[in-house]
């Protein structure tokens, strides 16, 4: 079990494939179901907030409560108005592309030196690295908005998209793929002159491409739900994101509910669509990256 | 361990190498390889100043600030407390510091033994291919992908006992109604079932990668045995998922441990400090009373808590792969 | 010293002094000129442009197209002046921002203010009093006493200097659903709370439930459920703080009023709830009554939707009277504005709390007006005609309380919500105040 990629089970391949073992036909029947009855309650949440939003005046609060989306899209009209929810979409989406793209680079950098190279005062970094998981972000952020201040960063972009440059998950995974990679892979390419770099540009990326996938999905999803540091780092909504309009949109109309339903749904819809297309590659990726824990 | 090395492989490249004396030791020459270099600080620079500038460097600071009745407005008519905030916070009354650490534990136990045994079951459930499994497994991660906020605010309004839909589904199935977040008793179960349902999904996908590496040979040999899938389970399965296992286990510690926005949102610490936890009081005192000295020794606790518990797990479990 | 430790803020190693001495510069001398109070003399006249800021929590609704008419007026009467507004959701973000933004040194101009908070700032120098503001020395005393006597003092920190000025100022008053009022055969609403607990059992049936109340928590801050128990404490003759801000929470009357709630709740009468339950339940005809900020006017009427008519009333009275608790955030000025800024502060100051401005917001957002003389104001006029619980109530500004001015009320306001949900939720009365009392005394003595 060397190379870093999985072998595919068929059921993610996408092939219907026969049940490897041979169980009896009822038990295909029960786990269906089942799988069905669970993923419908997980689901129901988000169905439910979809009901609410298109609820007619005066429905929202009735009991027993209306179950079927009355397609009244008179808070959908009323909640968009409330806030620049275009302008907050676009800055979201900038600002999750920016920090992808710079966690990509660090993580593959950091994940290659801790996994692959050696040097003095490597697993002092890594156990670093891995404390920084262990800090609440509430405390931090006082000292933090001080130096954010400091280096003229605050009420920017700059300030929402570097310091989440980097991440330690993202780190561990690259470097999780490096240690069960092949050696005689990097050793070839040594002979053949390569310098590290060129190494890591044309041999290391792509055989981690399944983590970089895992990783950038990840980032682009924690970069969209981030809350309480865009919170306090910026103030203008030309560049505050969305969940910050959301929760803005909340604190200041929190008893309109059927507003907040619509409001939240179409702050999330974005990023369920954004998941629901990539969902395989991120599944693989995910798999691939349990799949080399050991 | 990836370090050592294979002796031919060793030598032959130093023969390659040619000239230089120490290409005549068998082993791998230092000097030649590429693995070993200096350099590996450039490598792991931009990462680490990262982190450096707004993590570590800050929780040095924080560490500061615990020991003085720091004035946040004002620093220089700050007041050195040495270790008097953390006699204050162990003295703490309304709520106590054993209350809080308390919720804390309760909080982060139930969602590491509760989330472990679900995704489990539920990987176990769905490691099948086909439309409904696929939809299914998708359906279970969701909301994990979904923004916090947005979710946390959707469950309020769920959770409202006079009009909100678990009461309703309550009501339906002829059970008694709860007051979920209002209720000191049942507050804390509120939280910790919504926040299952956010954070399922992400540890299922885990073990789900956990199963697919799982060698069929020793099921196959079990089954020809005559085992049950219970026997299978847990004499083939679950000893070849423990590291995927522990791994859950310490991500959930930690992002427990520090949860914070579904406790801000949904129930305010409330009622009667049941759903007060350690992180949830860091917020309170810090940005609510405006103790920042006070909040950060509690900080300091809540770190060292965490570092505890990842080093008992790791100590446990030493092939979480960090060791190399 | 600055520029030098700007640049070392980029090197890592360097950054343990950058941030430690950030913090000790952050302090005392901070940034630009301070306002001396003698340097005023001429500031009356603003010569050149200046931008102002102004950190507010009107965030929706008619808050929000009510400031910002205010302050389009305000500039086009000062053409040199340009107030930016930031707003927040609410209090809680607002205070973590005006923290934050201090701490760094970027403090606003002008910013709401809790009194708890004003006491702080005080204490930690980082806003002025009003007095020192450019051109206020000679005109705040007058513009003082146009304000109503409880305005004029919850004006003032322990010190007896004027640290705050007023913008609004809400009473808690009583939304009933008139309909309810009417089937339940209930007359004229109640002028006790004897009475009112009698109505609210009464009209408990068939699903309505008397009163919803938040109790509050450490995340929504002063709610109108935890000002409705200082408001029993104090009818019935002992107020929960005495005015140097000790704490008398286990005192009969503070007892008796938490069990007067238990007692409520016992009988159904009386729920629970978060994110202004009460407003919900009443809109959605399941409750009788909500006890709310005079402030919420527009969004009760919203949450109503004309389903039924709406009666306000002011509250009932205990053994000693009629007592009710005045909210409603001030305005300080920060220290590191620059001279002109504080000048333009001061002129801004003086116009929103003038008749005119007060007149115009107090009919747009259902605060009261801080001075009398906007009663008489052609703008308030039909407002007034359609709301006579206004003209009826608006002299309790003179007496009414509130929170005594020192920074460990913020946490005592706390410990008094966190008594009433464990009372509510079963824990004796008074336990549950002695534990807030002597967690509010250690609050106090903790300075």
């Amino acid at each position: 079990m060397t190379v870093p990629t999985v072998a595919m089970p068929r059921w993610l391949s996408g092939r219907r494939g026969i049940p490897a073992r041979g169980r009896k036909k009822t038990w295909r029947w029960r786990r269906h179901i089942l799988a069905v009855a669970i993923g419908v309650a997980f689901i129901f949440p988000f169905y439910w907030t979809f009901v609410i939003s298109t609820d007619r005046p005066g429905q929202f609060d009735s009991f027993p409560p209306v179950l079927l989306p009355q397609w009244d899209w008179a808070n959908w009209s009323r909640a968009w108005a409330l806030a620049p929810w275009p302008r907050l979409f676009l800055n979201t989406v900038f600002i999750a592309s920016c920090t992808v793209i710079l966690c990509l680079i660090t993580s593959t950098l950091a994940g290659f030196a801790f996994g692959v190279l050696r040097f003095p005062g490597r697993r002092a970094l890594m156990a670093l690295t891995l404390c920084v998981l262990m800090m609440p972000q509430t405390v931090l952020i006082i000292p933090d908005y001080v130096l954010a201040t400091d280096i003229h960063w605050v009420d920017t972009y700059w300030i929402q998209i570097v310091p989440w440059g980097a991440s330690v998950f993202g780190i561990f995974l690259v470097r999780q793929f490096f240690l069960t990679m092949p050696r005689e892979i990097l050793d070839a390419a040594t002979v053949d002159g390569a310098g590290r770099l060129r190494m890591l540009w044309h041999i290391g990326m792509p055989a981690v491409r399944p983590a970089l996938v895992i990783i950038a999905i990840n980032v682009f999803m924690a970069s969209w739900n981030s809350f309480l540091w865009p919170l306090v780092m910026t103030r203008s909504e030309s560049i505050q994101p969305i969940e910050v309009g959301l929760s803005s949109f909340a604190g200041a109309n929190g008893t309109d509910i059927p507003g907040l339903a619509a409001a939240a749904t179409f702050t999330t819809l974005p990023l369920v669509i954004f998941f629901l297309v990539l969902q395989r590659q991120f599944i693989r990726g995910a798999l691939s990256a349990a799949g080399s824990i050991r | 361990m990836i370090g050592t090395t294979t002796g031919a492989a060793g030598s032959a490249r130093a023969q390659q190498g040619g000239g230089s004396k120490r290409a005549r030791r068998a082993g791998r020459s230092r000097t030649r390889d590429f693995r070993y270099t200096k350099k590996g600080w450039l490598y792991s620079g931009p990462a680490v100043l990262i982190f450096g500038a707004f993590v570590i460097i800050p929780t040095f600071y924080t560490f500061y600030m615990s020991l003085w009745n720091w004035n946040v407005l004002n620093p220089s008519l700050s007041v050195y407390k040495g270790l008097g905030n953390y006699r204050e916070l162990l003295t703490a009354s309304d709520p106590g510091f054993l209350q809080t650490l308390w919720n804390s534990l309760y909080f982060t136990g139930a969602m590491v033994i509760a989330g472990t045994a679900i995704s489990l079951c539920l990987a176990l459930l769905l490691q099948r291919g086909g439309t409904t499994m696929n939809a299914s497994r998708v359906a279970i991660y969701l909301p994990n992908a979904t923004p916090l906020i947005a979710t946390s605010l959707i469950w309020a309004w769920i959770y409202n006992p006079q009009f909100g839909l678990a009461n309703w589904v309550l009501h339906s199935l002829h059970l008694p109604t709860s007051p979920w977040v209002e209720g000191q008793a049942t507050s804390m179960p509120a939280v910790i079932l919504f926040s299952l349902w956010h954070e399922v999904g992400f540890t299922t996908i885990i073990f789900l990668g956990g199963l697919t590496i799982i060698n069929d040979e020793y099921s196959e040999a079990a089954r020809v045995d005559g085992a049950g899938p219970w026997q299978e389970f847990w004499h083939i399965i679950w000893p070849q998922l423990r590291p995927v296992t522990s791994f859950v286990v310490v991500i959930t510690t930690i992002l427990s441990l520090q949860s914070f926005t579904q406790f801000y949102q949904l129930s305010g610490g409330g009622p009667n400090n049941a759903t007060t936890t350690l992180s949830y009081l860091v917020y309170e005192e810090s940005q609510v009373l405006q103790n920042t000295g006070y909040a950060a020794a509690l900080a300091v606790v809540l770190f060292l808590i965490t570092v505890f518990f990842s080093l008992v797990r790791w100590r446990t479990t030493p092939d979480i792969g960090i060791t190399s | 010293m600055h520029s030098r430790y700007r640049r070392a803020a980029a090197i890592a190693s360097a950054a343990v002094a950058t941030v430690l001495a950030t913090a000790a510069c952050a302090g005392g001398g901070s940034s630009s000129s301070s306002a001396s109070p003698s340097a005023s003399a001429n500031a009356a006249a603003i010569s050149k442009p200046v931008t102002i800021s102004f950190d507010e929590v009107y965030s929706s609704g008619t808050l929000k197209t009510a400031l910002q008419s205010a302050v389009t007026a305000f500039e086009k009467a000062n053409p040199k002046i340009t107030v930016d507004l930031t707003t927040y959701a609410s209090y809680g973000p607002l205070l973590t921002a005006e923290t934050a933004q201090v701490a760094a040194g970027k403090a606003p101009t002008i910013g709401q203010a809790y009194e708890s908070w004003a006491e702080k700032f005080a204490s930690s120098k980082v806003i002025v009093p009003i007095s020192s503001l450019p051109g206020a020395s000679s005109t705040m005393s007058t513009d003082l006493s146009t304000f109503y006597t409880g305005v004029q003092n919850d004006l003032k920190l322990p010190d007896g200097q004027v640290w705050m000025w007023p913008f609004d100022k809400s009473l808690q008053v009583l939304f009933y659903n008139a309909d309810l009022l009417k089937a339940d055969g209930i007359t004229s609403t109640p002028a006790t709370w004897t009475q009112f607990a009698a109505d609210l059992k009464s009209a408990s049936k068939n699903g309505v439930v008397g009163i919803t109340i938040d109790p509050g928590n450490a995340t929504e801050g002063v709610t109108s459920g935890e000002e409705w128990l200082e408001e029993l404490a104090a009818s019935n003759g002992t107020p929960v703080y005495t005015s140097n801000g000790t704490p008398q929470f286990t005192s009969p009357a503070v007892v008796s009023a938490m069990e007067y709630l238990v007692n409520l709740k016992k009988e159904g009468a009386l729920a629970t709830g978060s994110n202004y339950p009460g407003e919900t339940a009443l809109g959605a005809k399941k409750g009788l009554v909500d006890l709310s900020s005079s402030a919420g006017y527009y969004y009760e009427q919203q949450s109503v939707g004309g389903k039924f008519p709406l009666t306000t009333t002011v509250l009932p009275a205990g053994s000693t009277g009629s007592v009710d608790e005045m909210a409603g955030a001030n305005l300080v000025v920060f220290a590191s504005a620059t001279t002109e800024q504080k000048a333009a502060a001061w002129k801004f100051l003086q116009y929103l709390s003038g008749p005119v401005e007060q007149a115009a917001w107090s009919a747009a957002t259902g605060y009261y007006p801080v001075t009398s003389q906007a009663l008489t104001e052609p703008s308030m006029a039909s407002y007034l005609k359609q709301n006579p619980w206004v003209t009826s109530t608006i002299t309790e500004l003179n007496n009414a309380i509130v929170d005594p001015p020192y920074a460990w009320v913020t946490q005592c306001g706390i410990d008094l919500s966190t008594a009433i949900s464990a009372a509510l939720s079963g824990t004796s009365a008074s336990s549950a105040l002695s534990t807030a009392q002597s967690a509010c005394t250690t609050a106090k003595s903790n300075g």
